[in-house]
């Protein structure tokens, strides 16, 4: 008798104790405030925008890289690679101009010589102007880098992807590469840069890959600053340290903020129209009238 | 380095009494490859950035003061080229509109993680990725409020100034 008394007990208080949990369950549903949404959401964003073109010398230096058994400074060796890279933030534009480290040019003050010999007669400031009075362009600023500036930069970023554009076997450089997309460590990036003795094109395809890797480069950062916005700082005392320039800071960083919109589809990369030729002894390179043509629209407006 | 504290009360010029703003800070350096001490640099850097981030965070959301003084305070944190897009941007960037129905907010945690720019030996730049959530009293009841941001920031003669931002704020930030 004592067992079903106990049962019935158990689900008498089973009973009350659940009629409790379900109003309580209830009151407290009906009683909870909603949270309010006090803020719809919102998303914006901006940038340092420029109104104006922007104009770089991009110079790679054969001095100043003691890992390669170079010595001197930079900014008084030969300007071996030469790029004129014109931007337009309004068009969305842009240029990456090549030019042959021989060709033969004016250079103000000491006749007519080579043009990477600029740089050695009188530093960055000779070559910008040589570049300006040969082009008519207007140089904002330079950026010089060496053969261990190149390489310790590409290394410190973890390599840049480039589209490299045919199959190099140069022993010369120490290019081996296949065609095709790759990421290049500092070593490869500065063969692929070099490059010329084998390869077809000889002087203009090594022109154009080095554009290719000022493009490879604004690929790589765009990706790993999409990735991580605080790697912007990282790029810009990589560039401090490799890289020589005339930048004031706050340019440094609103063209680094700004770089990050530039689709590297926008720049337009070329070799501007040269001939081989000889002075007295000296092979040079000699720039073809389409290279004028090429300047005046260039500073017609015209980036394309 | 990390520093956390909820020192700073809020410049609160009205009648809210909300706690302290309890922010947690971690920092990094990057600067030149030779010579340059990170954590070191980071350290030093990192008391002027904290007071620029409870300036921002109290101006943004704590300071009922400011969305009468046209968010003067807040927008003088950015640099001028983005002040106007800055002031476009309000609601992204602060409480906004949503001001005017708030009675109170009640600060809850900030998180910030900040990378210092260095060159020369001093701070230049920093990239600061911006967390901050509280609730506030409307007249309905009470919501949650939100930021996250990323800002983009230069050292100037003024001190610490954005120059790019991108910005969430709302339920879903």
């Amino acid at each position: 008798m004592r067992r079903p008394i106990a049962v019935l007990v158990t689900l008498a208080l089973v009973g009350v104790a659940g009629t409790v949990g379900v109003t309580t369950l209830l009151l407290n549903r009906s009683d909870a405030a909603p949270a309010v949404t006090v803020q719809r959401a919102h998303k914006g964003a901006a940038a340092p925008s420029f109104k104006r073109r922007i104009t770089f010398l991009v110079v790679g230096s054969d001095s100043g890289a003691p890992k390669f058994g170079r010595g001197g400074a930079a900014a008084h060796g030969r300007a071996d690679s030469l790029h004129l890279v014109v931007l337009d933030p309004v068009k969305r534009q842009g240029i990456v101009m090549g030019f042959p480290r021989d060709s033969y040019v004016p250079i103000p003050g000491h006749g007519t010589n080579k043009v990477n010999a600029a740089m050695s007669f009188g530093g960055p400031a000779l070559l910008v102007r040589t570049f300006e009075r040969l082009t008519g362009i207007h140089i904002d600023y330079f950026a010089l880098t060496s053969f261990d500036g190149l390489t310790d930069l590409v290394n410190r970023v973890g390599g840049v992807r480039v589209n490299v554009d045919m199959n190099i076997r140069d022993h010369v450089a120490g290019a081996f590469m296949n065609k095709g997309p790759q990421r290049l460590s500092g070593a490869r990036a500065l063969a692929y840069a070099r490059a010329r003795k084998t390869v077809p094109g000889g002087d203009i395809a090594r022109s154009r890959h080095q554009g290719q890797i000022l493009i490879g480069g604004l690929a790589t950062y765009q990706a790993q600053v999409a990735k991580d916005p605080a790697r912007v700082m990282k790029w810009l005392a990589i560039m401090n340290d490799e890289v020589q320039t005339d930048l004031p800071i706050r340019e440094q960083l609103n063209l680094a903020l700004f770089a990050r919109t530039v689709a590297p589809s926008w720049l337009h990369n070329v070799v501007v129209p040269n001939t081989t030729g000889t002075a007295g002894r000296a092979s040079i390179v000699r720039l073809l009238p389409g290279a004028y043509s090429l300047f005046a629209r260039v500073r017609a407006g015209s980036l394309a | 380095m990390t520093t956390s504290s909820g020192t700073g009360q809020p410049a609160t010029s009205g009648p809210p009494k909300a706690g302290p703003l309890q922010l947690e800070l971690k920092s990094a350096a990057q600067g030149p490859e030779r010579g340059f001490n990170p954590k070191t640099a980071a350290q030093r850097a990192t008391p002027d950035m904290e007071r620029f981030i409870r300036r921002y965070v109290t101006a943004a959301f704590l300071d009922p003061g400011q969305p009468r003084a046209g968010w003067r305070d807040l927008l003088a944190m950015f640099d001028t080229p983005v002040q106007r897009a800055a002031r476009r941007d309000l609601e992204s960037l602060s409480l906004g509109t949503a001001a005017a129905q708030v009675k109170t907010v009640r600060p809850g945690r900030a998180r910030a993680a900040v990378m210092f720019l260095y060159q020369g030996g001093r701070p230049v730049g920093a990239t600061v990725k911006l967390a901050f959530d509280g609730s506030a009293d409307v007249e309905q009841g009470t919501g949650p409020v939100r930021l996250r941001s990323v800002f983009q920031l230069l050292r100037t003669a003024q001190g610490w100034r954005i120059v790019s931002y991108q910005s969430q704020t709302g339920a879903s930030a």
